[in-house]
């Protein structure tokens, strides 16, 4: 069975937006399953409108192209219902490909998974 | 593998991923793999200076059989033949 890692997604900074996605495609090129849990500020990267908004300067693709490439190398991404209420938004702002979850959704992607990062 | 028999090689494939920084090399190479036979082998031409580090690695994980890599002006060719 694939290896798999998991992403905590918690910042739509720039320098927090940004690594999950370099080091998620780097994941997935080693034929790992990736899962990307979007929660509070970083549910902005998949609001819809949202990712392009996040600019980093030197970064190898936008945070709009990132996005492509980890939905199109299969990655799983879930946006964490708890916090819509904190940052104002419901599933209907989400853009295409992004599951709602909650916080058993994370503790069992956690348990289930090889590696965990935080960002 | 030494340089000189690097350097004969006839890939299959040679890919041109000078423009892109990690981890667009890596995905790059991954893409190429998949388009040539098994037994056949992929050039990845980077300027970013992790990439020579990073195929190995990726390699071998995967199941792919890197080469080596040929220093060019301001960029690394880098030989990977495609195992599974």
């Amino acid at each position: 069975m694939a290896e798999k890692m998991l992403i905590f997604c918690g910042s739509d900074q720039p320098e927090k937006a940004f690594p999950p996605f370099m080091l998620g495609c780097g994941a997935l090129a080693t034929e790992m399953e990736l899962t990307l849990f979007f929660t509070m500020s970083g549910l902005n990267i998949v609001r819809k409108g949202g990712a392009e908004k996040i600019l980093l300067p030197g970064a190898p693709k936008t945070l709009p192209a990132f996005l492509q490439t980890v939905q199109e190398g299969g990655a799983k991404m879930i946006a964490c219902s708890a916090a819509f209420p904190v940052v104002g938004i419901n599933e209907e702002d989400l853009i295409e490909g992004v599951e709602c979850g909650g916080v058993a959704t994370f503790v069992i992607a956690a348990q289930e998974a090889d590696v965990v990062l935080t960002f | 593998m030494q340089v000189a028999e690097l350097e004969k090689i006839q890939a299959a494939k040679v890919v041109d991923a000078r423009g892109t920084a990690c981890p667009g090399p890596l995905l790059e190479a991954k893409k190429a793999i998949g388009t040539v036979p098994v037994g056949q082998t992929i050039e990845v031409w980077s300027g970013d200076p992790s990439t020579k580090k990073d195929l190995p690695k990726w390699a071998a994980k995967v199941g792919h059989e890197y080469l080596g890599a040929v220093e060019a002006e301001g960029y690394d060719r880098i030989f990977i033949v495609r195992r599974k």
